[in-house]
């Protein structure tokens, strides 16, 4: 690796041009694009990328004979649109998509009220044991899942939560290390003047939270949200530990048992699993879609650390 | 009341639902799978301790796989990790540069890695089966492709192309932090006449180095905690992809040996805690942060 040059100057220069944002076009000779040729590798990176996902969606409009020819073809000869009816009334996907939604929405909950609370006390508020608390919650970001699973799955086995979502939902009702240190470092950025204004105007500390950092700090939360989203929609081992059930399987787990169904032998329906998996990935991707502009800017304030 | 004690007692009202998740989530289960690892439990009888012979037992490798899922797991991270940093430094690298679409190109980069694991597992059995699309197209060039996801030989590698098909949400990172870095450092070494392999070594990779780092030590933790790909195209029946997590995962949930599979957990933390300070301090020689005093 190649150690910095100690020449590199530590803060930039006031005359200098701020940060390339893209924008400028300045030339710097020879270009990193005029010695490589950039199209071609690209090209052939993004087919890498984008092919395989054209392709589950081909295959999930195929009709059930042709996905058992050889050799396979990228294109179906004839789009079934009916694939996705059909997942609904000839299988469970259904049913495991619901079981996804009353897991999810709970946690989204849970986690955004939990972690804005955390992150608001470690910001705002001044109390003994504030600093120790904030390295704890880091520390719990350094402790491996599997480093609990244990006793965990034990103690909610004593409570007779084995084949309920409880053991999926409540662990989010606590907030995480990672949302509060977002939130935390988020809140950060907000001036103390509007707290002081809210505090002359008589708020306590409740009410500045609900009426000052809430509503400015919705970039933040929303990135929690997704980060919970995601996390729980396709969270695979929680629900293969917890739930036995078929009938409360959540989709990912729900589509899994669909291709361990089909007898041994005899090839599973890949254009039903294919629309199964796009089932599991379009709300995913509207997510991030949707959720791009919050999430750049409730990442940035993790790109300014100051502990 | 003092304002003093009101704030306190604000900040520790605020913190409680977390102050009980750190205790309820983390602090008790983590003692609790210490305590339990130097037991003998099955579960339905009361634990029997029995001292340090669930560790001993592991690192002899005594009738258990805990060699051969240590062994899978390092060869899976020592592939996957250098490979995903690399590529995606390569392509937040291109990405960068001022081309038509580029946040198509963008766009398609991150997509992969934004699709749930299991539909990422489904998606590629189909495309690795043994008589798949990546089979034919192997076989266009005269290639008699493998069985990628059975044959034990394979499947690791089959793994890996997963992993490596969701390097996104690096290459983001990357890209971001490129796009942090001052313009006047290439302007001041292209006038010392730095060529473009100098400026890369000399101020790209030092400048992003916290991001490699970051991405470095997170690559290492995931890959060593990889379970659900592996158990979905394995279901832990494949003894060239068994793993450290599915291997606890077997011991605890379909043997029932709750000791024993605590003692794997203890092992496997450990071992993730020690490669990160190695990484760390292996760091201290490369990484360059802006604003540090040395």
């Amino acid at each position: 690796m190649a150690s910095p040059s100690k020449a590199l100057p530590a803060a930039r220069p006031p005359d200098m041009p701020g940060p390339a944002g893209g924008t400028s076009r300045r030339r710097l000779g020879p270009r990193l694009s005029q010695r490589i040729p950039v199209y071609p590798v690209l090209l052939f990176g993004t087919a890498l990328m984008v092919l395989p996902l054209l392709w589950m969606v081909s295959t999930s409009l195929a009709s059930t004979k042709y996905v058992t020819t050889f050799p396979p073809k990228l294109f179906p000869d004839t789009f079934e649109f009916a694939n996705y009816a059909r997942i609904f009334s000839d299988t469970d996907l259904g049913r495991y998509l619901f079981n996804s939604v009353v897991i999810v929405i709970p946690s989204m909950i849970g986690q955004v009220v939990a972690s804005s609370f955390a992150g608001y006390a470690l910001a705002r508020l001044r109390a003994p044991g504030r600093r120790i608390w904030f390295v704890v919650t880091l520390a719990t970001l350094m402790i491996p899942y599997e480093a609990t699973i244990v006793p965990t799955f034990v103690t909610f086995q004593y409570l007779g939560w084995i084949n309920t979502f409880w053991p999926l939902i409540v662990p989010q009702l606590f907030g995480s290390g990672y949302s509060i240190f977002l939130m935390r470092q988020f809140i950060m950025q907000i001036p103390t003047e509007y707290d002081e204004a809210a505090r002359l105007d008589g708020l306590g500390y409740f009410g500045i939270w609900r009426r000052i950092i809430v509503p400015l700090s919705v970039p933040a939360l929303a990135t929690v949200a997704i980060f919970t989203f995601t996390f729980q929609w396709g969270n695979f081992l929680g629900p293969l530990i917890y739930i036995n059930d078929p009938d409360k399987y959540p989709l990912a787990l729900g589509l899994y048992a669909m291709t361990q169904t089909s007898n041994v032998g005899q090839t599973p329906d890949w254009n039903l699993i294919m629309a199964g998996g796009m089932l599991l990935t379009i709300p995913m991707v509207m997510v991030y879609f949707f959720g791009q502009r919050f999430l750049y800017e409730g990442g940035n304030a993790l790109g300014q650390i100051r502990v | 009341m003092s304002g003093r004690t009101r704030e306190t007692i604000a900040f520790y009202l605020f913190m409680l639902p977390w102050i009980v998740g750190i205790l309820a989530l983390y602090v008790v289960p983590l003692g609790a799978s210490v305590v339990l690892s130097f037991t003998n439990w099955d579960l339905f009888s009361s634990p029997q301790w029995v001292g340090l012979r669930n560790y001993s037992s592991l690192l002899a490798g005594e009738g258990s796989n805990f060699w051969l899922a240590l062994r899978n797991t390092a060869y899976y991270a020592a592939i996957l990790v250098p490979v995903n940093l690399a590529l995606s430094v390569a392509f937040a690298l291109l990405l960068n540069q001022p081309i038509v679409l580029r946040r198509w190109f963008r766009t398609a980069f991150y997509l992969p890695s934004t699709i749930p694991i299991v539909a990422v597992v489904m998606l590629w059995s189909w495309l690795l089966a043994p008589s798949g699309i990546v089979n034919s197209l192997l076989s266009v060039v005269g290639v008699d492709g493998p069985a990628w996801l059975v044959d034990p030989d394979r499947v690791k590698d089959g793994l890996i192309i997963m992993g490596v098909w969701q390097l996104g949400g690096g290459v983001v990172l990357f890209l971001a932090a490129l796009q942090g870095i001052p313009r006047y450092l290439y302007e001041a070494t292209m006038l010392d006449g730095a060529g473009a392999w100098r400026r890369f070594r000399s101020i790209t990779v030092p400048m992003l180095s916290p991001i490699i780092l970051f991405n470095l030590i997170n690559g290492i933790i995931g890959a060593l905690q990889v379970f659900t790909q592996v158990y979905v195209v394995t279901q832990g029946h494949n003894a060239g992809a068994l793993m450290m997590v599915p291997f606890l995962y077997e011991n605890a949930f379909e043997f029932n040996k709750m000791g024993y599979a605590s003692a794997i957990a203890v092992l496997l933390f450990l071992m993730i805690m020690a490669l990160t300070v190695v990484v760390l301090r292996w760091s201290r020689r490369w990484v360059y942060y802006e604003g540090e005093v040395s």
